[in-house]
């Protein structure tokens, strides 16, 4: 099915040239894309540059790594020197860095070829992708469903078989809510296991960068590449136990897999009876599941619109006009240049959430609802430890839903927060958590379910999601797009 | 209850412009997700205070100047610029 291991075989034995491989997929993106709008921005010549470096590399019989070769896709928020960046904003319109994010730097020092840029929410605001300055990625098992959001446009893209793997970024579900959607695997690592170094912030105590995979192998070996410290990310500390991908394939007889109860309250029947019957393979495989209730939950969702929305107030306020991106075209003053620019250049959901920041942070309702939404954030951190005493990883649904109709989410904003209620809690409590694929519905959409670790313990939701991938492989399907391998 | 005139306020201080035809709309919306975010105080005091994530604190380091990036590359992604600064003019 394309993993990273096969493609890495076929160019070692020289099955395929580096060179070709990308034209196929620069070829199919061309197809393809016009279908489910992954991407914003082909690299095509970048990518053929590479290639042609790791072609070199090959023929002169020098040794290469992995990730060396492999055709992937960035994020749209994450940093490319020279390559436009929007975070698929009309305010960031024309913006080139001058600088590469740690991750891509990481990646780049190891000859991934860059297919391009992906789309996504605007500034990774929303769950469907639709509000992208650029229009909605769509879901590559039924282009009249959305792709998911926000990294919708790499899960899309993964899911099309159009890249490899891409890099997203979850705030509150961002890289696990669209790769439930599309059929692939998706894990958002612990808070400070990777650098966000050249990201652009949303909401920064809850933001973190992961990969976006056709398997478990697949996240293992991204994560592991791009995990690590960097000092001009201060909240990064790297992945303190190691690399992952040696403790795949551990044995989980004894493994305690705990459900909360109330993670499905509300949820769909058909994501229920998967992610059941996922427990169900677990027990069959020596793990033990056990039930627990985690009635905090119920807050998780208003504590993390309080939360994201106040620190995006803040971290949106950079974009005036001056220092780079979209500026109006008529004003009088600076003041009234800068709100212009600002009401012109972002969209209707990012200006509600800078409205909803600046208001749960203004004076006389900072107690009531940030100081409040912080506090609510102690106390759901120290139920997700207890909760860890009793058990070692964590089985939810991902999302209570499959991949909903285009133009669904757009309607209601409330109603859309709430396809996020069983991913916030992992980014509330800085925890790492996977997305696998566990189903089926009746029309054929994919269902996702979610593993849940403890800080730090990749390794532990990695394994046992690699156990369930090949005890269950039925779940990890192809679709009829792109590269076949 | 958040009113037309809380909204203005609000959109002041985030630097938006609200055009008068979509206030009426906007103050709806804002309503339904303040009712939304009102549901945390339903929840119970526990007393718990948030302090940090996974134990991260903050690093400290010597103030020691390192090479930043050259003002000519900073400011090729400005809309206007002259004599090595960004240039804002009062009027357009």
């Amino acid at each position: 099915m394309g993993s990273i291991a096969d493609i890495h075989e076929k160019l070692v034995t020289k099955q395929v040239s580096c060179t070709e491989l990308t034209k196929s997929y620069l070829e199919e993106i061309e197809k393809a894309n016009t279908a489910l709008n992954a991407y914003v921005c082909v690299t095509g010549e970048e990518a053929l540059d590479t290639a042609a470096a790791v072609d070199k590399k090959i023929a002169a019989g020098e040794e290469i790594g992995m990730l060396e070769g492999v055709p992937m896709a960035l994020k749209d928020n994450m940093s490319t020197k020279g390559i436009e960046t929007t975070c698929c904003s009309k305010i960031l319109t024309g913006y080139k860095p001058i600088f590469d994010a740690a991750v891509w730097e990481k990646l780049k020092a190891q000859n991934a070829v860059l297919l391009g840029k992906t789309n996504m929410d605007e500034f990774a605001m929303g769950s469907s992708c639709e509000t992208s300055y650029f229009g909605g990625a769509m879901n590559p098992f039924d282009v009249n469903h959305v792709a998911g959001g926000s990294s919708g446009g790499a899960a899309s893209a993964v899911g099309g078989n159009i890249a490899a793997y891409g890099l997203g970024s979850d705030t509150g579900g961002s890289i696990r809510q669209p790769a439930a959607f599309c059929g692939v695997v998706g894990l958002k690592p612990t808070y400070g296991a990777v650098s966000r170094y050249g990201l652009i912030a949303y909401g920064s105590s809850l933001d973190q960068i992961g990969p976006i995979t056709k398997s478990v192998e697949d996240a293992s070996i991204v994560y592991d590449a791009i995990a690590g410290a960097d000092r001009r990310d201060s909240t990064s500390v790297g992945a303190k136990n190691g690399p992952t991908y040696p403790q795949l394939n551990n044995d989980i007889a004894g493994l305690k897999i705990g459900i909360a109860r109330e993670y499905l309250d509300g949820v769909r029947d058909d994501v229920k009876e998967a992610v059941l019957a996922a427990a169900k393979v677990y027990e069959s495989l020596g793990a033990q599941i056990v039930y627990f209730d985690l009635p905090i939950l119920k807050f998780a969702l208003p504590v993390y619109y309080i939360i994201a929305c106040a620190e995006a107030s803040s971290n949106l306020g950079r974009y005036d006009g001056i220092r780079y991106g979209y500026k109006t075209a008529h004003y009088n003053g600076t003041h009234d240049m800068i709100c212009r620019t600002r009401s012109e250049g972002f969209g209707g959901e990012v200006q509600r959430r800078i409205l909803l920041g600046t208001y749960v942070l203004s004076a006389g309702y900072y107690d009531a609802y940030y100081k409040k939404a912080t506090d609510l954030r102690g106390t759901i951190i120290k139920a997700f430890n207890n909760a860890f005493e009793n058990c070692d990883v964590i089985l939810a649904p991902t999302v209570p839903m499959t991949a909903f109709e285009k133009g669904h989410a757009t309607s209601d904003p409330v109603e859309t927060y709430l396809t996020d209620i069983c991913t916030v809690p992992v980014n509330i409590a800085g925890l790492p958590g996977v997305s696998v694929p566990c189903g089926f519905n009746a029309k054929g959409m994919p269902i996702g379910m979610q593993l849940i670790g403890k800080s730090f313990d990749e390794s532990t939701i990695l394994n046992a999601a690699y156990r369930y991938q090949l005890a269950a492989p039925e779940n990890f399907k192809d679709t009829k797009w792109g590269v076949k391998l | 209850m958040i009113t037309r005139e809380d909204v203005e306020n609000i959109a002041l201080l985030s630097k938006l412009f609200v055009p008068e035809e979509e206030l009426d709309g906007l103050t709806r919306s804002m309503q339904e997700i303040i009712d939304f975010a009102d549901a945390i105080n339903n929840a119970p005091t526990s007393g718990e205070e948030f302090d940090n994530i996974n134990n991260l604190s903050n690093v400290f380091r010597e103030d020691e100047v390192i090479p930043s990036y050259p003002v000519t590359e900073i400011l090729k992604n400005a809309p206007e610029q002259a004599e090595d600064h960004f240039l804002v003019r009062n009027r357009e």
